[in-house]
């Protein structure tokens, strides 16, 4: 016999009429304003989007570099294949250019554009609050204060790893945060001296 | 009476491992939600993925994770838990973590502050016990000031002395001396040991004790003074005074000499002022004379072995009793049945002097049947990081009679699978094979006597 789910009573909590609400909107989410957004994202430079309606909140973002591990594997994984595939068709169409020299090409093209950003990520587990006069388009140095993550009364600093300019908040200020969760992004111009001293947030 | 279901809506898990998932399980039973807190070197471990919620605490390095008591509690508070379960090990036996928990309206799962503060010194607990009628190993009085104190000390008691650190366990910063020279000459190994390992470089001596037994006796007691023991539990096969297996009831003592033993561990550590799950070690020499040693104020490694002889869930009684509910049972409702033995599955290579093993779980297969318990946070692709003890998991079998748990120890350890890691199981089929472990008689050397390679030979042999 399957045991009990604990959370069946919280389940049962929720009237019908919520979850047909929710239903609704996953529905419509994900026909219509997840395709709607990412194609929106994908025609400007941004590096998130987020809409809000009523208790829903949908953001999307772009992968950047700095993040897990796990994920910057990912991004180059999946561009590799890609890569390889587009090769490969080339090869067929004899187009004279080597399969492996497309995919070298796609995959310069992608760590360029992912190689202008680094993400600040927590120091600790906690309450992160960014410094108060810090909003996108704010100028930083490497070492420069982005603000801290407050763990049992104190502060545990998150500096700026890269000279940059401060750019999409990934959480909102007061929200708590685990340790490496990523917090700010700050766009930086690789070729600009003080540009290389930083290795991440 | 309070229900723990009712006081705790939700408890932080600040363990990993099999342990971490062993709380996990008796949350969900009690209806009560878990949180997970792992450090990034766990983050695709299996109580991760299995718990409700989980959240990461800090870098692999337990320091600034798992011993880090801003980083637990911060979790818990930003989770919403009401409680936090240290599991063993890590902040589970310290009472200035259970201390600040406590200020910050959270209840640690485990015995109350004050009480963790009482039995934190090993030469205190021994002195306290004794007065209330355990008898202890002679040893050095109070802890040791300098070299000098400690000759004078090993010469009072007689050689050969174990020099032991006063916090901390598994043999960390212990050593048997049998001269004045070794012991100038270990003394300082012993505290740089003892500071690395538990912060704390405080030494004590004892007399060594050849040819004996380790046997514990459980124990659990509300907070309202009502005490039950649970019966022993009998770890005398150890490898550097590291248990690898452990059994009940011990083979070493009458059932009226294990009853009268039980009966006056729980008559002390009520009378003491004790309080949740616990357990009292004892060394049982050639005669059957035990003798207190230590005790841990945490769920123990082994503790399965009781359950699977009493059918008492201890986890879950560790946070009733943390709750503020009575026991509900008394002694006379404890009923032992069969026999019981747990095979810790480590990730060592005994033909390399067991050197701690890491890698890729390539294909993983938990052994089953009539009595058999597998309690492991292992699956197929589990990396194990090679930052934390090797305990891969805890294999348990249980069987009406010893003879019976020694047959289903035999297939089930045949059955098991761990390929792409080497592990110890090569020595518990060794045991299970040794006349002297057959016939009952082990005792803590048995393994370093010989040494575990000859042990190792010596059963392929047979």
């Amino acid at each position: 016999m399957p045991k009990p789910d604990p959370t069946d009573d919280r389940r049962r909590a929720r009237s019908a009429a919520d979850r047909s609400a929710d239903h609704a909107a996953i529905d419509r989410l994900s026909g219509e304003l997840l395709p709607a957004l990412i194609a929106k994202l994908g025609a400007t430079g941004l590096g998130e989007l987020e809409v809000r309606e009523g208790a829903w909140r949908v953001r999307l973002r772009r992968p950047v570099e700095g993040g897990a591990a796990r994920r910057e594997r990912r991004v180059v994984d999946r561009t590799g294949e890609w890569a390889h595939e587009r090769g490969g068709e080339r090869g067929a169409d004899h187009s004279g250019e080597r399969p492996g020299h497309a995919a070298h090409h796609q995959l310069e093209s992608v760590t360029a554009r992912t190689e202008s950003r680094k993400v600040a990520t927590s120091p600790a587990v906690g309450i992160f609050q960014p410094r108060a006069e810090l909003t996108a388009g704010t100028r930083v140095q490497v070492g420069d204060r982005l603000g801290a993550v407050d763990m049992l009364g104190v502060p545990q600093e998150v500096l700026a790893s890269v000279d940059g300019v401060v750019g999409t908040s990934l959480v909102e200020p007061g929200e708590a945060v685990e340790f490496g969760q990523e917090l700010l992004v700050i766009e930086y111009d690789p070729a600009a001296p003080g540009s290389t001293n930083g290795t991440g947030g | 009476m309070a229900r723990a279901a009712e006081v705790f809506r939700k408890v932080l898990i600040a363990n990993r491992g099999e342990i971490a998932l062993r709380i996990l399980r008796a949350c969900r039973e009690l209806g009560v939600e878990a949180v997970v807190a792992y450090s990034e070197a766990d983050r695709e471990s299996l109580p991760v993925q299995l718990a409700d919620e989980a959240i990461c605490i800090g870098p692999a390095d337990a320091k600034r994770s798992y011993l880090s008591a801003p980083a637990v509690i911060s979790a818990a508070l930003i989770t919403g838990c009401d409680a936090i379960h240290p599991g063993y090990g890590f902040l589970s036996e310290d009472d200035g973590f259970a201390e600040v928990v406590a200020a910050h309206d959270l209840t640690f799962i485990g015995p109350p502050a004050a009480v963790l503060e009482r039995f934190a010194s090993k030469a205190g607990t021994r002195q306290l016990l004794a007065a209330h009628g355990l008898p202890t190993i002679p040893g050095s009085e109070g802890m040791l000031r300098d070299e000098m104190h400690a000759l004078n000390e090993a010469d009072r008691i007689g050689y050969p002395v174990l020099i032991k650190p006063s916090a901390g366990g598994g043999g960390k910063g212990m050593r048997m001396v049998r001269t004045a020279r070794e012991l100038e000459s270990s003394i300082k190994v012993c505290r740089s040991e003892a500071k690395a390992a538990f912060g704390d470089d405080s030494l004590y001596l004892e007399k060594w004790l050849d040819q004996n037994r380790h046997v514990e006796i459980q124990v659990a007691v509300d907070r309202y003074g009502h005490g039950v023991h649970l019966g022993e539990r009998d770890c005398s096969v150890q490898r550097r005074h590291q248990k690898i297996l452990e059994e009940a009831p011990t083979p070493a003592l009458s059932i009226a000499a294990r009853a009268e033993l039980a009966e006056m561990a729980v008559r002390a550590v009520v009378a003491a002022g004790y309080e949740n799950v616990g357990t009292l070690e004892f060394l049982v020499d050639a005669r059957g004379d035990a003798y207190f040693i230590e005790i841990n104020c945490r769920i123990q490694v082994e503790h399965p072995v009781t359950e699977m002889l009493t059918g008492i869930d201890l986890v879950a009684t560790q946070m009733r009793i943390a709750a503020g509910e009575p026991l509900g049972f008394s002694q006379a409702d404890v009923e032992f049945r069969g026999h019981a033995m747990e095979f810790r599955i480590n990730a060592e290579d005994p033909d390399h002097d067991f050197r701690p093993s890491a890698g890729v779980v390539e294909r993983y297969h938990a052994p089953g049947g009539p009595g058999v318990r597998m309690d492991s946070h292992l699956f197929p692709g589990y990396e194990v990081p090679p930052f934390y003890d090797s305990l891969l998991g805890k294999l348990i079998v249980w069987g009406p009679d010893r003879a019976t748990a020694i047959a289903r120890g035999r297939v089930a350890l045949e059955e098991l699978v761990i390929d792409g890691i080497v592990t110890n199981t090569g020595i518990h089929q060794a045991l299970l094979s040794n006349e002297t472990f057959l016939d009952g008689k082990m005792t803590t050397n048995l393994l370093d006597r010989v040494g575990s390679a000859a042990f190792l030979a010596a059963a392929a042999r047979a």
